[in-house]
């Protein structure tokens, strides 16, 4: 397999012929990848915010945001602004530890779990062996943060919006950890490299979700309502709760909690993409293309192309998908406590069960096309 | 045994209608978005109000008689008729009338039963003010005649929906002519002088 542009290899070797040590260099090109990712991260939710306007304008035959900037792309940055300089408000009988902690908890695990997103053979910060394992994990701290300033709010629908959002993380964490497990054991592997390895080769047909459709589906599900997102948005039903666990935040504090769930969306797009689009996989095989064309996989010019056909892909995938959860909120009404229990319950859990037995079963019986 | 198989297909069957349901809503939602939108971008564009619009109450000081016929007709005596009874000429002779357009309700009772039509509505309907009392329009804000849609330069003059073609919902990028759906006034009366 062609290892394609290895930033990190090529950053040390440059500065070993300036003459630094090889520790040194490395320690130098930590910071780096965090920054741009953080970054990138960052950009990503306001692509999103601005997204979700224009779309959600789109299905309601508005225009959306028109006048600030071209198209309304400076609206986000409004946004981030209004919420940077307003009044940071701690209110009188809160805990204000517990306050300012809650969505500091919040959103550092939903930047954190970027650590194993890749957008390419080596453009991710760190290829850990338990992988997608680490974001199941990061994933449960959330509630715990949500729960923290629900409760540290003193303030009834706070505690409830908390209580809501901590029963509906752990109720849909389950059937999202068993679609994992099933992706897990037809690859071999945890690391989320692996997993996007074992799709590649043969283009769209060899993607994940011809393999797991329903774990496919089963995963979209549980991860929009990880992300609280409209159908499964409970937590913060402003009919019902005002604002949820936010009603007592305002400026930054707020902003963390706005940030952390845009970057929560993003991230499960982004894993939707990894787990089961293929990843930075081009719909057709770059191989057989470069094969057509009568290419050396290892020319400079080709490697840069396909690192940046693969960031294309993850991104495009991503947002497709993301794309797909705002029409979702437009189209699917909001469900009751009960009937968001039910589902998670009642239905996902057995059948994400059902997807994994079956997932085994399959990949005893055909080792060639399940991964053996 | 039987019967849990039932159970499992019974389930099956609902979620697959379910899934098909949401994929209708999805396709519906999906649909809208190439539509073109309906909303008016108002201060550049702005909707001609129709003839028969209850905006703003213009007033006319020489044709009053202060009779007070609106201040009866009206259903919270809201017009106030300043007059004094002139000896020489034996008329009511108007001093002063007013209206506070921050209670009106427009209903337009007084324009019906004002017997020297001196009351009329117009089309303005931008009533906003920093101070309510603003609002306190007095004879001479009301003799006021507001300033046409169609005349100003700043403003995209759109048509209503009822003033559109027939099959048109959408008032963008209409040929300058179009002609509204069904017969026009004019077009009424001639028939019904035919018949």
């Amino acid at each position: 397999m062609n290892p394609g542009i290895d930033l990190q290899a090529s950053f040390i070797e440059f500065f070993r012929g300036v003459g630094l040590p090889g520790d040194i260099a490395k320690v130098l090109w930590l910071p780096l990848p965090m920054l741009v990712v953080l970054v990138g991260a960052t950009i990503g939710v306001l692509v999103t915010t601005w997204l979700e306007r224009k779309i959600s304008a789109a299905a309601q035959q508005r225009i959306g945001p028109e006048y600030m900037g071209p198209f309304g792309v400076l609206v986000p940055v409004a946004d981030g602004l209004k919420l940077l300089f307003k009044e940071d408000i701690v209110p009188a009988k809160s805990d204000p530890l517990l306050f300012t902690l809650g969505p500091v908890l919040v959103v550092v695990p939903v930047f954190l779990s970027f650590l194993i997103v890749p957008f390419g053979q080596n453009l991710l910060i760190a290829d850990l062996g338990v992988g997608i394992f680490l974001w199941i994990a990061l994933s449960s701290i959330a509630p715990i943060g949500l729960l923290m300033a629900g409760y540290a709010s003193n303030n009834k629908y706070s505690l409830l919006g908390g209580l809501r959002a901590a029963a509906q993380s752990i109720s849909y964490e389950i059937p999202l950890a068993l679609c994992v497990l099933a992706i897990a054991m037809m690859s071999n592997s945890l690391s989320t490299l692996d997993i996007v390895e074992q799709q590649s080769g043969y283009g769209v047909l060899g993607w994940n979700v011809w393999r797991q459709p329903v774990g496919f589906i089963i995963f979209w599900i549980a991860a929009l309502a990880e992300c609280e997102r409209l159908p499964f948005d409970l937590p913060e039903a402003e009919e019902e709760l005002v604002a949820g666990y936010q009603t007592e935040y305002s400026g930054m504090k707020f902003g963390l909690f706005y940030l952390g769930s845009y970057v929560n969306l993003v991230l499960s797009a982004l894993f939707v993409a990894i787990l089961y689009l293929g990843g930075w996989e081009f719909p057709v095989s770059i191989d057989f293309l470069t094969g057509l064309l009568g290419v050396s996989e290892t020319t400079p010019w080709l490697q840069v192309i396909t690192a940046s056909i693969g960031i294309t892909m993850v991104i495009l995938k991503a947002y497709f998908l993301v794309f797909l959860a705002v029409l979702m909120r437009w189209t699917v009404p909001r469900v009751r406590i009960d009937q968001l229990l039910d589902l998670g319950w009642k239905f996902l859990l057995p059948v994400s069960l059902v997807n994994l037995l079956l997932t085994a079963a399959l990949k005893l019986a055909f080792p060639i096309w399940f991964g053996g | 045994m039987l019967k849990f198989l039932k159970h499992v297909g019974d389930y099956t069957k609902e979620a697959v209608h379910a899934a098909k349901y949401i994929g209708q809503g999805l396709s519906v939602t999906f649909d809208h978005m190439q539509r073109r939108p309906v909303t008016v971008q108002y201060p550049y564009e702005k909707l001609i109000p129709s003839e028969r619009y209850r905006g703003r109450i213009h007033f006319e000081f020489d044709k009053c008689i202060s009779c007070e016929v609106c201040v009866r007709v009206c259903p919270i005596n809201l017009p106030v008729v300043d007059w004094e009874f002139n000896k020489e000429s034996k008329k009511k002779q108007l001093k002063h009338y007013s209206i506070d357009f921050g209670v009106c309700i427009f209903c337009a009772n007084c324009i019906e039963y004002c017997p020297t039509n001196c009351l009329s509505a117009t089309e303005e309907y931008e009533l906003a003010a920093y101070d309510r009392h603003e609002l306190n329009y007095d004879s001479v804000a009301m003799g006021r005649l507001p300033y046409k849609v169609t005349d100003d330069p700043m403003v995209q003059p759109m048509r209503e929906f009822a003033y559109l073609p027939k099959g048109v919902s959408d008032p963008h990028d209409l040929p300058e002519h179009a002609r509204r759906a069904g017969l026009r006034p004019e077009e009424i009366l001639e028939n019904a002088h035919k018949n």
